[in-house]
């Protein structure tokens, strides 16, 4: 299938693994997730020049406004992220946490600030997002408890805690065992969710990576 | 012009009835039949251009695969994707090269300033001819068509390659910004004006 400027979806997937965003203002982007572009697109550093505002206003966390760039002009913009399978979702005045490799764009009316667990992003209010996958995604209701390596994310609940199988180490030998890695089963530590809220998984290990 | 089929899309099935292909060394998953495989030091293109591939660092080691039966072709279950030719001429990447017909010319070509700043090499490498092509895609590749009304702006590590009456530009996008370490990672861009497709993949090689 041949596509064009013209025929590329406008805020669609166009295979599952690249995206296509239609802009018609401005968007903040994941540095170097750009694959192609239709159009007249200028890419700004974060942080410099007239997008101080932004960085004040969306994007509160100095760490991140280096892995973003801000896309203004007008055109269709096409991601993509390593081959993984990527998908756009909206937020209505929501709050959502999720992995920062993950996030590939975002419209600027959301706000984007760190989050407390390091390497992830709470994102925050009404617009929609960009973000990549290692395979589909998968909805979780909890309770119910996570490997990290699989965790993408969070929706509207509490942050979760650590959970560690203390069980299975009872003696003494086992609990250093526990502790040095390459002992056990690598399952002992996980991602205990409660409460309400969506908990958004990949069917992958393959954690984070660059 | 020999068969070409994909068996899946991550899989090249290729027919051969006493016919050869040019084929990425070391692709070959498994045959059936009478094949013979041969290192091509020279790949296909003579001395001169087998010295011109090693200085422009497009290197890549062909094979010849020769004989009646049925080759099966993978590269680390990367995505296939099949280009049909009539009398064309493909420009693409080395590294996304996978297999071609024997009848056809392949050449080494200089790139301009693209390669250096994107470490694929100067060069980049050219099939010409009738017959089929096929390259390899770290995911579905996308065919996105040049108009001269509208241009087309690629990532140099997302490219695969074109076909058509294209001409192919390198742009910087620099400013003061990109001198201070703060560059917008999207700084180096290929630029194709003119009228035909380009090929890429939803992935940026590493």
């Amino acid at each position: 299938m041949i596509l064009n400027h013209q025929t590329l979806p406008a805020n669609g997937n166009i295979n599952p693994y690249a995206f296509c965003i239609d802009v018609t203002g401005e968007m903040l982007i994941r540095k170097g997730k750009m694959i192609a572009y239709y159009g007249s697109l200028r890419f700004e550093a974060l942080g410099a020049g007239p997008f101080e505002v932004l960085v004040n206003e969306v994007l509160n966390s100095p760490l991140q406004a280096r892995n973003f760039v801000v896309v203004t002009g007008r055109g269709k913009l096409i991601l993509g992220d390593r081959g993984h399978n990527l998908a756009s979702y909206d937020l209505e005045d929501g709050s959502l946490t999720i992995r920062s490799e993950n996030v590939l764009g975002f419209q600027p009316s959301l706000a984007c600030h760190e989050s407390i667990i390091p390497g992830y992003l709470t994102l925050l209010g009404t617009g929609s997002f960009v973000a990549s996958s290692n395979g589909p995604v998968h909805f979780l209701e909890p309770p119910v408890k996570v490997d990290e390596d699989a965790l993408l994310g969070w929706a509207d609940m509490p942050a979760p805690s650590y959970r560690y199988d203390y069980n299975y180490v009872r003696g003494a030998l086992r609990t250093v065992g526990a502790l040095v890695k390459g002992w056990g089963t690598g399952e002992e530590k996980q991602l205990d969710f409660s409460g309400n809220g969506t908990v958004l998984i990949q069917a992958s290990e393959r954690g984070v990576q660059r | 012009m020999t068969h070409f089929r994909l068996e899946s899309s991550r899989l090249l099935e290729v027919e051969l009835r006493n016919e050869r292909v040019m084929t990425r060394a070391g692709a070959m998953v498994a045959y059936d039949g009478q094949i013979k495989f041969e290192k091509s030091i020279l790949g296909g293109e003579g001395l001169f251009g087998a010295l011109k591939r090693r200085v422009g660092g497009e290197g890549f080691d062909l094979m010849t695969t020769s004989g009646t039966g049925r080759v099966y072709i993978a590269q680390n279950a990367a995505e296939i994707l099949l280009v049909p030719l009539q009398n064309e001429k493909i420009f693409i990447e080395s590294s996304s090269l996978l297999a071609f017909d024997d009848g056809m010319r392949s050449n080494t070509v200089f790139a301009g300033l693209r390669g250096a700043s994107s470490g694929q090499g100067l060069f980049t490498t050219t099939v010409e001819g009738t017959g089929n092509v096929a390259a390899i895609s770290d995911g579905t590749a996308i065919l996105l068509e040049v108009t001269p009304s509208e241009p087309l702006f690629v990532d140099p590590d997302a490219f695969i390659g074109f076909k058509g009456n294209i001409r192919q530009e390198f742009v910087f996008d620099v400013n003061w910004k990109t001198m201070i370490g703060q560059s917008s990672g999207e700084s180096y861009q290929l630029k194709f004006t003119g009228q035909g497709l380009v090929y890429i993949q939803p992935s940026e090689r590493r």
